[in-house]
């Protein structure tokens, strides 16, 4: 069965190749036959409403690849034929189409466009498509909004602003990670990375970090996207419904992520500089106890557990030097010491560009750094190069474009992130350094914070992005194209762990501990992309055809070193001094692709539209017989505003409805997966290498696959100055790659196979766009967008006898926990309670956590204000989300401990009849003490994490009257600046107890442009 | 790709030729696409990386047999599980019987300490992994050496007893500790996935059952090897007369005991007993020689400094030594607090500590000592009292003390006992294993651990186990 649809899908693939290849063949017949009317030059101005003249305008002979760009001062001059159009556009006005009729010389007035939403070219991958007459969901953030944000990632300035994308930034430390959610989870496995495509070439946004050299510091994940320069962004644009990522067949399932870099324009050449400086802090502090407060419920705990006498043995001193041997007077503040200091950051971007109407180009430079808000000397760097080139022949015919990214960058940080040591040190800890300023072990009675900046996390990475794109028009409405892309990134990096690090009382010896771990890692890919596209408009019905393949490969290669034993610390960067060196790993991975892809587009009287596109994919991470799968989508538009009844005037100004239904799918499984191998350790035993069984053999596992269905229904209202686009979407994921849980007695802990559980992920996305005062002075727009997600799922067959029965509930969301069901305290012993689901007198694990919560957001949304007043810009934007989270009762509920907690326990049970919510103290030195493992594990370790968040505000002054051509402006902008939030944690973005939260910061900035 | 090529390059010229060019073209285009249309099959195939070996090469060459073996050994002396100086019997079963103190702030060890052990508990849940990790291994040389072509016999049986051997020691520690578990035998995760508990006594027959046909495998001794560290026919017989004792076949642990006893003498100078040269080793895993170079043993046991410690010698344990008795000067040693008001003991039967760069001594899991009390408990249970007193004044008199002055049966079982208790401290459980066997763990256990239950001689069944397999349960009582 299987066999015959794959063999059906082909036959009719070729029919259908067949039957577009056929018109394309007969029409560049007849189109050479054609004679050519006398040309003649038409020259002109440009200017727009008020008779400034506009530079930069695109001209072009409509029917014709002929085209030119207008001068700064607006004027223009072109060939073209007596009876020919010429077509006026530039992003922000109205396109406009002038007939020539003979003249030799045209004078153009452009207007404004009021929502720009006809003239918006997005960039959808292998074609773009107007605003107005696409058919798929494609979202999209441009420039101006990227570059009021003050951030370094380009996933940091999509935060919020994109309905159905959802973005949490991982950690506050500078070129940390950030994990993106595009229309909620598909997968079991948990997958939810996009495809990032930068100019046509697809890059690999997985980290190449080792765990065991970056672990403490960044999560293992250093972000490749880090390396792009939001600055260099033109647009970023996400591609989410069938329609629009059907054509990236096995690659789109979560969607696919476009970044676009700038392009130079034609003109007089332009010179921009932008210098700015971030103020960064982090934004919220958890309330602890003070030391007062501490020892007071540390000897209460201690005493609750019967060893009460033994406080005042001086023999037992030593179990308790919090209590007994440190200062009981002495304070410190230790969030304040260790992640209270300021990151700044510096920021300068030159960049050049220009060109004729056949040529234009742009070089930019950049270069970042930033501190950290740690103690010590650390650092983020990066160095930025970014070029683009483009030309066009004479006839334009051919045409190239080239683009080039680079960046290094490079880390200087503490081995370890600061924020769980701020957190839990006790209050009265001693001082950091003694008199003689050298790191104070009172005694070895405690690890030291800062002994922590011995060890060093230095890593230099490098990235390089290239993208040649060449095609040539074989005939007018025929193009071939090409797009190669090379990409390389490397990454070097390394940790330190000196033993001048670590407590004496241990007795360690650079000798015999001291070590250091290197990693050394590379991905390189290519692509070779040839299309052909052809485009035919008859008036009342036009046609878009386009046809590619694609070649792709992927190489990574991994070697982590450890080398221990030093003759002494200050020879610990070189592994040559090392006595023992080991290799920790040594991988490599192949990944190959390859695909045929196409679209037709059919469009009738302007206002019916079809598209229609598929992929044939191939993968190599899938065994023998599995490595082909097909993908194809529809999609239909609707104008119903352009139908007779609407006639001009109408309070209606644009109006559509459309729908899209396809397959996409998802090999993001790994690769050689489907192979049995024993690997290579980089363990040994008595000097043989040791070699592991990988995994179970599956061979027979294949794609995922993830249904899109999506409506959707565009309104423009009173002339386009209010915009309403609502969605609603269903995507479907079945036959699932996860790894099965397997039980121990296997001998593995999972086995990769496809499940058969449907995973439903469903919502409504509204994004609203208004332009509420428009007049010469001052101008006020806003956006809004709001996201319903729901996640379900929905088939599972067997799933109370599989070894998911206890994760997942059928009806119930992926995103799910199950917990004790908390009960408050017990008032007569203080313990907390739990509700006994199964009546067996005992709260044990699986049976009685049957509390269900859920922890992914119920909506989200961004609401954004852009205010001009005469040469001063203010912009605004607010996000918000509505979810719940682990509070800071999931990593401590009990109060007594050594180590400092949340002030919140301090309101413990103290006697019998004390109602509270918190237990009795408990020092952990009695037996038992009061159920706290199992309250983090409760629902009471849950609670509401909603935000609204002030996530940029942006102020810009436009320097008045400088002249000469020369443009200032000096702007404010802020990130992070305001939250409102009920939630007890540290952060309610990222609720994390162990990483640095995400920072507030201010920027304060120039850009000069001449 | 030469296609491909062409077809790039003849893009870049323009010109009048476009109608021959585009003919040309529309072909190569159409090669290409249909190519891509079938599939371009060879293009996504890939070959293996180079950190891995398809697993039907692996057992063709002895090499990388003995690789697979080398990470058997690997994972037991490093890894987290029962049989590692780091995490395994010795410091765990330390504290959850009557030898150690623990120190630390590791809440699965202090549930082992307080004896309130969760089903949760991350060490069980760990051990309980490893150990079938193991033995899929084992049995997947044992599979893959048997149908292998490129091995001699001789090879094969020596690969084979290895791997058996493996098998049953890891499955003898599992039926210890948890009681009935399930025996692996096959690869076949469909089965393995589902498999139910086999009744201890089985598992020990099954066990029984490997060890001797390891034991045929090796052939009869041979000369003992020069470091000890693999497993062979001298380590198989060791295990062997442990399990015949913990099943109470008498004569059979007694004559294989003898056996040992006849090939390995014991060591007359105590602080010589732990070095890697010591000959009354049995089998030692030798030391990582990147790393550690020495003993985890060392490492875990050794206080530095008060505070500072994790584990210590309990009262219990330092007054069990008569006075006079030369392994509590040899084999203890103590540490005081800067003001000297604490004072802490700790076994130093391995000396060569995280400092010591040089590699002195081995992580030893066999010796004969071991098998003097096994001899003399088998004795005892044959009624040949006489017998059992002069296995236990051997080890009695290298330590400087005088015969026991045991006479019936019960005082010599107790002495049997005090010897075990004395001679074999802080080495892989065996005052555990010694406590639950002769059901001495109540009296033993009970005064001196506030939590103490008699179901706590078994441990649970981790319960993530149980949820992922529910032919596993019941969950053993008490949990």
């Amino acid at each position: 069965m299987q066999q015959l649809t794959t063999s059906m899908h082909r036959a009719l693939l070729l029919i259908l190749l067949n039957v577009l290849l056929i018109p394309i063949c007969t029409q560049k017949m007849r189109a050479g036959n054609n004679l050519e009317p006398p040309q003649f030059t038409v020259t002109g101005t440009v200017t727009d409403g008020t008779g400034e003249p506009l530079a930069g305008v695109n001209i072009v002979v409509e029917s014709k690849n002929i085209g030119t760009i207008s001068e700064f001062d607006g004027t223009f001059s072109i060939q073209a034929g007596p009876t020919d159009v010429l077509v006026f556009s530039m992003v922000g006005l109205k396109t406009l189409s002038v007939p020539i009729g003979g003249r030799e010389e045209i004078q153009v007035s452009m207007e404004e466009d009021v929502t720009q939403l006809g003239e918006v070219v997005l960039n959808a991958g292998y074609y773009s498509v107007s605003g107005k007459e696409r058919t798929g969901n494609i979202a999209t953030i441009k420039a101006d909004v990227i570059e009021q944000q003050p951030v370094g990632n380009p996933l940091a300035a999509m935060q919020g602003h994109l309905s159905g994308v959802n973005i949490v930034q991982n950690t506050g430390v500078p070129g940390g990670g950030f994990s993106i959610e595009v229309r909620g989870r598909n997968f079991l496995s948990g997958v939810t990375d996009p495809l990032f495509i930068v100019d046509g070439v697809p890059f690999g946004a997985q980290s190449l970090g080792s765990y065991d050299v970056s672990r403490d510091i960044v999560g293992g994940n250093i972000s490749p996207l880090n390396a792009i320069d939001p600055n260099d962004i033109e647009s970023i644009e996400v591609l989410k419904d069938a329609d629009a990522t059907a054509i990236y067949g096995s690659r789109g399932a979560n969607g696919v992520v476009l970044i676009t870099t700038k392009k130079g324009k034609a003109g007089k050449t332009r010179f921009d500089a932008r210098l700015s400086t971030t103020l960064g802090k982090v934004s919220r502090f958890l309330d602890l106890m003070d030391t007062q407060q501490y020892l007071e419920v540390r000897r209460e705990g201690i005493i609750n557990d019967g060893y009460g006498s033994f406080l005042e043995n001086p023999d037992f001193d030593f179990v308790w030097p919090d209590i007994k041997s440190w200062d009981n007077d002495r304070y410190t503040d230790w969030q304040r010491e260790l992640i209270g200091g300021t990151a700044y950051r510096n920021n300068v971007q030159l960049s050049v560009s220009g060109g004729s109407d056949r040529t234009q180009f742009l070089v930019s430079g950049a270069y970042l750094k930033e501190t950290t808000v740690f103690p010590g000397d650390n650092d983020y760097k990066r160095a930025n190069i970014h070029g683009s080139l483009s030309h066009r022949s004479d006839n334009g015919r051919f045409k190239m474009d080239l683009t080039l990214g680079y960046a290094h960058e490079d880390h200087k940080l503490p081995g370890t992130d600061f924020t769980v040591m701020a957190y839990t040190l006790e209050p009265n800890a001693p001082r950091v350094y003694d008199d003689e300023g050298n790191i104070n072990w009172e005694n070895n009675t405690w690890d030291n914070p800062l002994a922590a900046l011995d060890e060093q996390f230095v890593s230099g990475s490098s990235t390089l992005v290239s993208n040649a794109t060449v095609s040539y028009h074989i005939m007018p409405d025929m193009e071939f194209r090409t797009s190669l892309g090379y990409t390389d990134y490397r990454l070097d990096s390394y940790r330190t762990m000196p033993s001048s690090a670590r407590n004496p009382g241990l007795g360690l010896t650079p000798q015999s501990y001291s070590n250091l771990t290197t990693n050394a890692s590379q991905r390189e890919s290519w692509i070779v992309e040839p299309q052909l596209n052809w485009k035919k408009d008859w008036g009342w019905f036009s046609m878009d055809v386009l046809m590619g393949t694609t070649f792709q490969q992927e190489t990574t290669q991994q070697l982590v070193l450890r080398g221990t034993g030093f003759p002494n610390d200050g020879l610990i960067g070189n592994m040559a001094a090392a006595s023992g060196v080991e290799a920790v790993s040594d991988s490599d991975g192949e990944y190959r692709y390859n695909a045929l892809f196409g679209r037709v587009n059919l469009k009738f009287s302007g206002r019916y539209i079809l598209n229609l596109t598929g992929r044939r994919d191939g993968s190599s991470r899938f065994g023998p017989g599995k490595q082909f799968g097909n993908f194809g989508a529809l999609g239909l538009a609707w104008l119903f505003s352009e139908e007779p009844i609407f006639g001009e005037g109408s309070w209606l100004s644009f109006g559509k409805l459309r729908a899209s239904y396809g397959t996409t799918g998802s090999d993001n499984i790994g690769d050689y997966r489907f192979w049995d191998t024993y690997t290579v350790t980089g363990s040994d035993y008595d000097g043989v290498t040791a070699v592991q069984p990988t995994g179970v053999f599956n061979p027979q596992f294949g794609w995922e696959e993830n249904q899109k269905l999506e409506a959707g229904l565009e309104l423009g209202l009173f002339q386009d100055r209010l915009m309403v686009n609502t969605v609603w979407y269903r995507n479907r994921s079945s036959n699932q790659l996860v790894g099965i849980p397997l039980a121990a007695t296997t001998g593995f802990s999972e086995l990769t196979g496809n499940f058969d559980a449907l995973v439903e992920n469903s919502g409504w996305e509204v994004d609203i766009q208004t332009l509420n005062i428009r007049s010469r002075a001052f101008r006020w727009s806003s956006t809004f967008n709001l996201t319903v997600p729901k996640n379900s799922l929905v088939e599972f067959d067997g799933l109370e006898t599989s070894t998911f029965a206890n994760r997942y509930i059928i009806g119930e969301p992926l995103t799910i926990v199950r917990l004790y069901h908390a009960l408050g305290v017990d008032p007569e012993t203080g313990s907390y309670q739990f509700e006994d689901y199964n009546g067996d007198g005992a709260i044990t694990s699986t049976e009685d956590r049957q509390w269900v919560e859920d922890l992914a957001p119920q909506y989200y949304g961004g609401l954004g204000n852009s205010l001009s007043l005469g040469n001063v810009t203010l912009d605004f934007f607010f996000q918000f989300k509505k979810q719940k989270a682990y509070n800071t009762l999931r990593y401590q509920s009990t109060p007594g401990f050594r180590g400092n907690v949340p002030v919140e326990l301090y309101d413990r049970w103290q006697g019998p009849g004390d109602v509270k919510d918190i237990q009795r103290a408990y020092s952990g030195l009695a037996p038992t003490g009061g159920l706290g493992e199992f309250q983090q594990e409760s629902n009471a370790a849950v609670s509401d994490a909603s935000f609204v968040r002030l996530r940029n505000i942006s102020l810009n002054y436009r320097l008045p009257g400088l002249g000469n051509g020369l443009d200032a402006n000096v702007y404010l902008q802020g990130q992070n600046l305001w939250t409102l939030t009920d939630y007890k944690g540290p952060d309610p973005e990222q609720p994390s107890n162990t990483r640095l939260p995400p920072l507030r910061q201010i920027t304060l900035g120039l850009q000069l442009s001449f | 790709m030469n296609i491909l090529n062409k077809t790039i390059s003849t893009n870049l010229g323009n010109g009048p030729r476009c109608i021959r060019l585009f003919r040309q073209r529309c072909s190569l285009l159409f090669k290409l696409m249909a190519l891509s249309l079938i599939g371009c099959t060879d293009f996504v195939e890939v070959e293996p990386p180079k950190n891995t070996l398809v697993s039907e090469t692996v057992f063709e060459d002895p090499a990388t047999v003995e690789s697979a073996l080398a990470q058997l050994y690997h994972a037991m002396r490093d890894e987290q599980g029962m049989v590692s100086g780091f995490y395994g019997l010795t410091t765990a079963m330390g504290i959850y019987a009557d030898e150690l103190d623990y120190y630390g702030f590791n809440s699965d060890y202090a549930q082992l300490y307080n004896h309130n052990v969760l089903a949760g508990n991350g060490l069980i849940r760990a051990w309980w992994g490893q150990a079938y990790e193991l033995i899929y291994g084992a049995n997947d040389i044992l599979q893959g050496v048997e149908s292998s072509q490129g091995l001699t016999g001789e090879e094969k049986r020596g690969y084979r007893g290895q791997a058996l051997f493996i098998r049953a020691y890891i499955h003898s520690l599992l039926v210890s500790l948890y009681g009935d578990v399930p025996y692996i035998t096959t690869t076949d995760y469909m089965v393995n996935n589902r498999v139910s508990r086999m009744a201890a006594a089985e598992v020990y027959d099954r066990v029984i059952a490997d060890l001797e046909e390891a034991l045929a495998l090796f052939g009869d001794g041979g000369p003992i090897s020069s470091e000890r560290i693999y497993v062979d026919a001298f380590t198989t017989k060791a295990l062997l007369a442990r399990t015949y004792l913990y099943a109470g076949q008498w004569e059979k642990a007694a004559l294989l005991a003898t056996d040992l006893m006849d090939a390995f003498p014991l060591e007359p100078d105590l602080d010589k007993v732990f070095l890697k040269g010591s000959p009354e080793t049995i089998w030692q895993l030798k030391a990582d020689a990147d790393n550690i170079r020495n003993t985890q043993e060392a490492i875990q046991l050794i206080i530095q400094s008060v505070p500072g410690q994790t584990y210590a010698l309990t009262e219990g344990l330092l007054g069990a030594f008569e006075s006079g008795d030369l392994r509590f000067d040899r084999w203890v040693s103590s540490v005081s607090d800067a003001d000297n008001t604490v004072t802490l003991h700790y076994a130093h039967k391995y000396k060569a500590d995280i400092n010591e760069t040089r590699s002195l001594e081995y992580s030893i899991r066999f010796r004969v000592a071991e098998q003097y009390l096994i001899r003399a408990e088998a004795r005892l249970q044959l009624g040949d009292k006489n017998g059992a007193l002069e296995d236990i004044n051997a080890l009695r008199n290298r330590a400087g003390l005088p015969d026991s002055g045991a006479d019936t049966p019960e005082s010599i079982m107790d002495a049997i006992l005090q010897e075990r208790r004395v001679e074999l401290f802080t080495e892989g459980g065996h005052r555990w294993f010694d406590l639950k066997r002769s059901g001495r763990a109540d009296q033993v256990l009970g005064p001196i651990k506030p939590n103490w239950r008699p179901t706590d001689v078994l441990l649970p069944i981790p319960e993530a186990e149980l949820e992922t397999n529910p032919n596993l349960l019941p969950q053993n009582t008490g949990y």
